[in-house]
């Protein structure tokens, strides 16, 4: 699988590039909107939540846009790695080629993406203040697993997508809800221990937190967790592969 | 049956094919549907290809003839591993490229430029090998200074010279055709079957499924003839041609 994919390499810089440049093409930012969307929904939720939330942080606005592009590469892939190999029906049914460089390359561009994006987080933490520490080092690692879980999911969610089509909707409701169950918009001291240790079970409550720690609180992130959500990863991504290599003989006619 | 083993003289092996397709009427694709209509799901089973055993040697040009759904464009699809076969087992060696539709995957808001630089990476192409050929590709489709506009802009003619051009450029070892041959006007139908002719004498193996016998006639050294899902004859093009003509003409 890999040799096949490294012989199409070509293929998915072309399709991550058709995924960055293709989406915006025909409006008058392009892709500065990448840029733009991040920065509105973050001022929306800097307006409104320290009215509701008393007890909001100092620099409330940094707090949450350190969380909220992490979180929205989560998002954004998620939504539409499930829907691609539906979506790219028509070039399926047509030419071959490695069926996986499809969610592959939605997660590359989300990660491109999401790389440019960190420049937000720079620039809020030098005008706010806070600067930088060593632990941005260990922004690599953090990366590297969000994008293990995130391929591994829409290996699974791309390929049943194309079976049953209700998967999309299916997910798109339960990335809402998660959304209140990671601590984005709050943080995890607000609750007790019991609370806490459900919210743990979402992986990417481990994810966002250690953004946090190395750029907000510049901490040592919580590596226990960290491994634990890595080990997770990697088995999804092993099941992703197993899923998706199963159902992709299908995919041609089924769609 | 005696399992063919992986002869390299041989570009394509079809061993003991076939190809059943499941046809649910009403197919559930909703939860709901599966739910309430989970024992009201027709299901049937279309064969459409039965015990297939073709040997394609490397170099040879062979046409798949047949009156519509006799299952040569499933035998092609099956050979590029676009779908996959029920039963048996196809074997192919060597770089392939299929043009069962043209210009799939073209983005129509990218230049023709761009667009080439996708549509030959879907055939695994890598940057460099697209660098080499890419003015080959230009100048073969005519395009001239078009080539640097948005493909949304390009009349259907424009389009199709284009996607063949890349297409037929990718040098590929073995090139599966479908009905394409009757692309742009007389001009570039003419220049697309020399450049086939070229194909078929520096080596290639080409498979093509076509209605027009007079080009098959030319082109071709071998026909296959199906007929209902098996082969009914296979050997020189004008002996399958003229018996196909009899029995179907």
């Amino acid at each position: 699988m890999i040799r096949e994919l490294y012989n199409y390499r070509q293929l998915l810089k072309s399709n991550v590039r058709k995924e960055i440049r293709g989406k915006y093409k025909g409006s008058f930012l392009g892709v500065l909107w990448s840029f733009v969307n991040p920065l509105l929904t973050t001022l929306v939720y800097a307006i409104v939540f320290p009215f509701i939330l008393k007890s909001a942080q100092n620099h409330y606005t940094t707090f949450i846009v350190i969380a909220i592009l992490p979180w929205n590469y989560f998002t954004t892939v998620i939504s539409q790695g499930t829907s691609t190999v539906l979506m790219n029906g028509n070039l399926l049914k047509k030419v071959y080629f490695p069926r996986s460089i499809l969610p592959i390359s939605i997660n590359v561009s989300g990660l491109i993406n999401f790389l440019i994006s960190c420049l937000i987080i720079a620039i809020f933490l030098i005008c706010s203040g806070i600067g930088f520490s060593f632990y941005i080092l260990f922004l690599p690692l953090i990366v590297l697993i969000q994008f293990i879980l995130l391929q591994g999911i829409i290996f699974i969610t791309s390929s049943i997508n194309v079976y049953v089509r209700d998967l999309e909707y299916i997910i798109n409701f339960f990335i809402a809800m998660l959304f209140y169950a990671t601590p984005v918009l709050y943080s995890m001291d607000m609750f007790p221990e019991s609370i806490q240790n459900i919210l743990h079970l979402n992986p990417m409550t481990t994810i966002i937190e250690s953004y946090r720690d190395i750029f907000f609180y510049q901490q040592m992130p919580n590596l226990i967790h960290l491994g634990l959500v890595f080990l997770l990863s990697i088995v999804i991504l092993w099941i992703g592969i197993v899923v998706f290599k199963k159902l992709e003989k299908g995919f041609a006619e089924e769609l | 049956m005696k399992r063919k083993t992986n002869n390299l003289e041989n570009a394509i092996i079809v061993d003991n094919v076939y190809k059943k397709f499941k046809l649910v009427y009403d197919k559930p694709f909703t939860l709901k549907e599966r739910f309430i209509f989970w024992k009201n799901t027709r299901v049937g089973y279309h064969e459409v290809l039965k015990n297939v055993n073709v040997e394609i040697k490397k170099g040879e040009t062979v046409a798949l003839i047949g009156v519509n759904g006799s299952g040569k464009s499933t035998l092609l699809k099956l050979m590029t591993k676009i779908i996959y076969p029920t039963n048996g087992n196809i074997i192919t060696n060597g770089k392939l490229t299929s043009l069962l539709e043209l210009g799939a995957g073209f983005h129509p808001d990218f230049t023709g430029r761009e667009n080439i630089y996708f549509n030959a990476s879907i055939f695994g192409l890598t940057a460099k090998e697209i660098d080499a050929r890419v003015q080959e590709i230009i100048d073969f489709s005519e395009l001239g200074e078009f080539i640097e506009a948005p493909v949304r802009t390009y009349s259907s003619g424009m389009y199709m010279r284009l996607a063949f051009s890349v297409a037929i450029n990718v040098d590929a070892d073995i090139l599966l055709i479908d009905e394409i041959l009757a692309v742009g006007d007389q001009h570039f139908q003419d220049k697309c079957f020399a450049k086939l002719e070229e194909l078929k004498k520096s080596d290639k193996t080409i498979v093509i499924v076509s209605h027009s016998l007079g080009s098959v006639k030319k082109l071709c050294d071998r026909a296959i003839w199906l007929y209902n899902g098996e082969i009914r004859k296979d050997g020189d093009t004008k002996e399958v041609i003229d018996e196909y003509l009899k029995v179907c003409g």
